[in-house]
C-alpha cells in the first residue's frame, strides 16, 4: 500500500520537474465534520447554587470550577485587592483541614487547588483524577464554606501581596493597561488596577472575614464538573456539600460607566528600548448577550486580532516594527474596550501609530473583500472547535455563557454566526464602534526619544 | 523561545486514545498509558509518527528538525531562532507568510520554536485540513525562498522579540536565559542562545541558505502526527509530499558535553526596574535517559512543585521568605523535550531584607535531608502521583502539541516514539534509595550555580 504510493509519487515529482517553474497549489481541505457539544445536565441545589455536568473526552480526569459571582467589582477604593487577599486566605485552612492538609490531600488527587480571584468572578478549581472527583467536590465544598482564616497567615500574605504589586509595577505592559483602565473607568472598580502599598498593609482580618461573609453564598455560585467521572456519585457529593451552604446575599449591582478619553498618555520609562503601546476605546454594552459581539469580533479579527490581519501584517510583516501585535476586545459585563496593543521599535513609535490608525481608517472606508472575509471566518470558526476541544476550555466557556446569561445555544449557533457576518457589517461595526477620533493612545517608553514622535496625535497627557 | 506563549495556553483534551477511563474504580489501581503508537521511517531517512484518536476532529501535527540553538554558528548567536523566522518567509510554492495564513483560513494555527536540540514547526486544524498540512510541511522541507528585503525585516521583528521578552522587561532573561551562560562552559550550552542584537544584525542570506541545506534535510527530522485522522491515508500523503525530498549528509555532531562540576559557581546581575532581588538555583542534571533523570524529576516533586512541597512549607508557609517557588527541568517544554546537558533550577523573588544566602541556607536544609536519607513512602507515593498526574498534562498540554512534541522528540533523539508509553513505569521503577542517591550526586552544592538579580535603587516602587 504504502509502496504504491509512494511509486505514484515519484511519477508525479518527474512530471513537475519537467514543467519547472509553475507552482503548486496546495491541496484543498477535506469536507469539515461537525462540532457537537455534548449534553449539558444542569440542577440547582435549593439554596439557589446551580450545578452544570458535562461527560467530556477520554481522559480519566476531570476539572471542577466552583464560580462565585465576586471580586474586584466587590471593592471600594479604599480597599483594592481585599478580594484577592480574601481569596488567599480563603487557602490558609478549615476547622477540620489545614492549609498543608488540604494541599497535601489534593495533590494526592492529581490536582492542585487555587482560588483565582477576578474582577467579577472568583472560581475555585482543581482538575484531578476520576476516581478522586468526589472526594474532589468535597474538598472544596470545605474551603469554600468554612474557611478558618488563621491570623498568623495574614501578615505574610499581606507581604506576598506587596512584593507581587511591586514586581507587576515594573511592567510596561502592567503601566499601560493599568492607564488605560483608569481612563475608561475613573472612579470605578474596573479602573483600578492596583491599591498602595499602605492600603494592602493596613488589610484586618475583620476586613477578609467582612469580604467573604458579604460576598460568597451558594445563590451567588454555580458549580461545573467536566470530563469523565461518575455522574451519581458527583451529584450526591455535591449535595452533600452545598446542600447546607447558606443563600448569601445577593451582588450588589455593579457600577460600570465606560468613558471615552481621546489623547495621549505618556508613561516615561527613561533608557526603554522599545515603546509599549495600547491604543483603543469602550465599547460599551458589547458581550455574547448583544446582537453586535460576533460582527464585531469577526472585524477585530480582520483589523488586527490575528496574525494574518491587516495591523499585524502591515506591523510585523511589512515593516518590522514589532513581534506579536495584536488587538482584541475585552469582554466585561457592561463595560468592554477595544484595544492594540504593541511594543514596537523606540525611533519607529510615531510611523507605528500612524499605521495603526492608518488600517483603522481604511476599514472604516472600505469593506473586505468576500475572500478575506470568509479566510477570518475559518479561522473563528476554527478556533472555536479547538479552543473546546479540553476539559478547561469547556468549563470557562459554560461559566461564560452563565455569567453573560445566555443559552447553550450560543455555542450551538456560534460557527453559523460567524459565517454569517457579510462585508457591509465588518464596515458598519467599524463605523459604529472604532472611532479613530476617540481612541485613547496609551505609551510606556522614553520621553526623550519619543516625544517629538507623539506630537501629532495630541496633547501630551502624564 | 515562546516560553511564555506556550505556556499561557490552557490545557486540552486529547490525551486519551486507548487510555481507558476507570470510571468507579476507586480501589483498582489506575491504568497506565496504551497510546496507539504506529512508526515508519522513509526511504530519505524522514521518521513518520502515527497515533490516532476520534476524541473530537482535530489533528495536530509536529515537525521537528535535529537543530536547536546549541549547535548553531559560534559567530551567529540566535541564528537558529532568527532562522525558524526565515522558514515562515517563503518556501518553494508557497510565499512569505503564505503557510501560515494558508493554516489559518483553514480554521487552525500554527506553533513554532526553537530550542536546545530540535526547531519545531507545529500545526493543529480541524482533521479535515490534514493533507493540506503535510503538503505545506513537505514545501518548506523542499526548499527555502527568502528575499533580502524579507531577511532584513525579520531581523527586526527577531530584535524586537528579544526587547520585548528580555531587554525591556523587568527580570528579563531571568533565569531561563542567565543560568546557563553561568552554569555551563561549553559555548555550545552557555551562549546566549537568543541572540546578540549585532549578532543577529549581521546574519547574511548565505548563512540562511547554508543553514536550511545542512540541517533542514528529511534525515535529520522527524513528523508526528495526532488526532483525529487516518492512520493509511495519512501515511499516503506522507509519502507523496515528503518521499521524494533527497536525504543529504550531517555534519558530524558537535561535542555538547558538560564536564563535572566540582565548585559552586555565582552569578548575577543588576537591574534597575525593579526593587525585590530574586535567585535562582541551578544544578547540572542527569542526561535525560538515565534513571536518575527520572528521580531527579520526582525529586522535584517532593521538593519544589505544588503547595505540598516541601519548599513551599519551610520557606513560603513558615518562613514566608517568599509567596512562590518554583523547579524547572527544563525551561522550554516538558522534561523530555531536552536531549543534552540540562540545569535543574530553583527560583524565586524575595525581599531586600533577606539575603540570598539566609534564603539559600534555608533551602539547603530541605535539601541535605534528601541527600542524607530516604523518603518516606507516603511522601514518595505522593510524588508519584503528582508527577503520573504532569505526564498526563504533559500529553494533553496545547491542543495536541503536548503528545506530538513528546512522539516527534522521542523518535528524533532516540529513534523510539512508542517509549512514551513507557515513561510511567520508569517512574514506578525509582526507588527511595535511588532518589537519595541522585539528591547526593546531583544536588552537590559544587554541582551548582547561584545566580541573582540585584535591584539597584532608581527602580520603580
Amino acid at each position: 500500500m504504502r509502496r504504491i504510493a509512494m511509486i505514484v509519487y515519484l511519477a508525479g515529482a518527474a512530471a513537475a520537474l519537467a514543467q519547472a517553474p509553475t507552482k503548486e497549489t496546495p491541496p484543498a481541505p477535506g469536507t469539515p465534520k461537525n462540532f457537537s457539544l455534548p449534553e449539558i445536565r444542569r440542577f440547582d441545589l435549593p439554596n439557589g447554587m446551580r450545578v452544570r455536568l458535562m461527560q467530556y473526552g477520554n481522559t480519566p480526569k476531570a476539572t471542577i470550577r466552583l464560580v462565585t459571582q465576586t471580586g474586584n467589582i466587590d471593592e471600594d477604593a479604599d480597599h483594592v485587592w481585599l478580594a484577592n487577599v480574601t481569596g488567599e486566605m480563603m487557602q490558609q485552612g478549615t476547622p477540620t483541614r489545614s492549609a498543608e492538609e488540604i494541599a497535601r490531600q489534593v495533590a494526592l488527587m492529581g490536582g492542585s487547588l487555587n482560588v483565582d480571584v477576578g474582577m467579577n468572578e472568583t472560581a475555585i478549581e482543581t482538575d484531578v483524577f476520576t476516581e478522586t472527583t468526589a472526594a474532589a467536590v468535597g474538598l472544596i465544598a470545605d474551603v469554600a464554606r468554612n474557611p478558618g482564616f488563621p491570623e498568623p497567615a495574614l501578615a505574610r500574605i499581606r507581604n506576598d501581596f506587596l512584593r507581587k504589586l511591586s514586581i507587576e509595577r515594573g511592567s510596561p505592559q502592567s503601566l499601560t493597561e493599568e492607564t488605560i483602565m483608569r481612563l475608561f473607568y475613573p472612579n470605578q472598580p474596573y479602573g483600578r488596577s492596583f491599591p498602595t502599598a499602605e492600603m494592602l498593609q493596613g488589610y484586618t482580618l475583620d476586613q477578609v472575614r467582612g469580604f467573604y461573609d458579604r460576598n460568597f453564598g451558594a445563590a451567588r455560585s454555580r458549580m461545573y464538573v467536566v470530563g469523565r467521572f461518575d455522574e451519581a456519585a458527583i451529584e450526591r457529593a455535591i449535595r452533600r456539600g452545598f446542600a447546607g451552604w447558606k443563600a448569601g446575599s445577593p451582588p450588589a449591582a455593579p457600577v460600570v460607566r465606560p468613558v471615552s478619553r481621546p489623547g495621549v498618555y505618556l508613561i516615561d520609562r527613561p533608557g526603554a528600548v522599545q515603546s509599549t503601546l495600547l491604543i483603543g476605546l469602550p465599547v460599551a454594552g458589547i458581550g455574547p448577550n448583544s446582537p453586535d459581539y460576533r460582527p464585531l469580533m469577526v472585524a477585530n479579527a480582520v483589523l488586527g486580532g490575528t496574525f494574518m490581519s491587516r495591523i499585524t501584517w502591515n506591523l510585523r510583516e511589512k515593516n518590522g516594527y514589532a513581534y506579536s501585535p495584536i488587538s482584541y476586545v475585552a469582554v466585561r459585563p457592561r463595560g468592554a474596550y477595544w484595544v492594540e496593543d504593541a511594543d514596537v521599535t523606540t525611533n519607529m513609535t510615531g510611523a507605528s501609530i500612524k499605521e495603526i490608525i492608518g488600517e483603522i481608517d481604511r476599514l472604516r472606508a472600505e469593506a473586505p473583500s468576500e475572500a478575506e472575509l470568509r479566510g477570518i471566518q475559518h479561522f473563528l470558526a476554527g478556533q472555536f472547535v479547538l479552543f473546546n476541544s479540553s476539559r478547561g476550555g469547556i468549563a470557562g466557556k459554560l461559566a461564560s455563557l452563565d455569567t453573560y446569561g445566555v443559552g447553550e445555544d450560543y455555542l450551538r449557533n456560534y460557527v453559523q454566526s460567524i459565517y454569517a457576518v457579510t462585508p457591509a457589517d465588518v464596515l458598519r461595526l467599524m463605523q459604529t464602534y472604532i472611532d479613530p477620533a476617540k481612541l485613547a493612545i496609551v505609551v510606556a517608553g522614553d520621553r526623550k526619544a519619543i516625544e517629538e514622535q507623539l506630537k501629532p496625535f495630541g496633547t501630551i497627557a502624564e | 523561545m515562546k516560553r511564555t506563549i506556550v505556556s499561557t495556553i490552557a490545557a486540552v483534551l486529547c490525551a486519551a486514545c486507548a487510555m481507558t477511563a476507570p470510571q468507579q474504580a476507586a480501589a483498582t489501581a489506575p491504568a497506565t498509558l496504551s497510546l496507539p503508537v504506529e512508526y515508519h521511517t522513509l526511504a530519505n531517512g524522514l521518521r513518520v509518527v502515527l497515533c490516532a484518536d476520534h476524541d473530537s476532529p482535530r489533528v495536530t501535527t509536529s515537525l521537528y528538525y535535529g537543530i536547536g540553538y546549541r549547535v548553531e554558528p559560534e559567530n551567529r548567536t540566535g541564528f537558529a531562532h532568527l532562522f525558524e523566522h526565515l522558514m515562515s518567509q517563503g518556501s518553494r510554492n508557497l510565499g512569505k507568510m503564505e503557510h501560515i495564513k494558508l493554516v489559518q483560513s483553514n480554521g487552525g494555527f500554527v506553533n513554532m520554536s526553537t530550542q536546545s536540540d530540535f526547531t519545531t514547526y507545529g500545526d493543529v486544524a480541524p482533521s479535515n485540513v490534514l493533507r493540506t498540512i503535510l503538503w505545506a510541511e513537505a514545501d518548506r522541507m523542499k526548499g527555502l525562498d527568502v528575499t533580502e528585503a524579507n531577511l532584513t525585516i525579520q531581523k527586526g521583528v527577531v530584535s524586537n522579540e528579544v526587547r520585548v521578552n528580555v531587554l525591556n522587561r523587568p527580570y528579563g532573561g531571568f533565569p531561563w536565559l542567565d543560568v546557563p551562560q553561568v552554569a555551563n562552559v561549553n559555548w555550545h550550552n552557555a551562549h546566549n542562545f537568543y541572540g546578540d542584537l549585532a549578532d543577529i544584525d549581521a546574519a547574511t542570506l548565505e548563512d540562511a541558505h547554508n543553514f536550511f541545506k545542512t540541517y533542514y534535510a528529511p534525515n535529520n527530522a522527524s513528523l508526528a502526527i495526532v488526532g483525529d485522522f487516518d492512520p493509511a491515508q495519512a501515511m499516503a500523503w506522507v509519502n507523496e509530499y515528503f518521499g521524494a525530498i533527497p536525504s543529504r549528509p550531517q555534519p558530524p555532531k558537535a561535542d555538547i558535553s558538560e564536564p563535572r562540576q566540582e565548585q559552586e559557581k555565582r552569578g548575577s546581575k543588576t537591574d534597575d526596574r525593579v526593587t525585590r532581588p530574586a535567585m535562582a538555583i541551578a544544578y547540572h542534571a542527569p542526561r535525560a535517559e538515565t534513571d536518575a533523570y527520572y528521580a531527579l524529576a520526582l525529586i522535584n516533586q517532593i521538593l519544589a512543585a505544588g503547595k505540598d512541597s516541601w519548599l513551599y512549607e519551610d520557606i513560603v508557609r513558615k518562613r514566608g521568605l517568599t509567596g512562590e517557588i518554583q523547579g524547572t527541568m527544563y525551561f522550554y517544554g516538558s522534561m523530555f523535550d531536552n536531549n543534552g546537558p540540562s540545569l535543574y533550577t530553583i527560583d524565586l523573588f524575595h525581599d531586600p531584607d533577606q539575603s540570598s544566602d539566609q534564603i539559600l541556607k534555608a533551602i539547603d536544609e530541605n535539601i541535605d535531608r534528601l541527600r542524607t536519607q530516604t523518603v518516606d513512602a507516603a511522601t514518595l507515593a505522593r510524588a508519584r502521583v503528582k508527577m503520573r498526574a504532569a505526564f498526563y498534562d504533559d500529553l494533553e498540554r496545547n491542543y495536541g502539541f503536548g503528545r506530538a512534541n513528546l512522539l516527534a522528540g522521542f523518535a528524533l533523539f532516540y529513534d523510539d516514539p512508542a517509549r512514551i508509553n513507557r515513561i510511567e513505569p520508569r517512574f514506578a521503577a525509582v526507588t527511595p534509595e535511588l532518589i537519595r542517591e541522585t539528591a547526593e550526586e546531583y544536588l552537590r552544592p559544587a554541582n551548582r550555580t547561584i545566580f541573582t538579580v540585584v535591584p539597584t535603587t532608581r527602580g520603580v516602587k
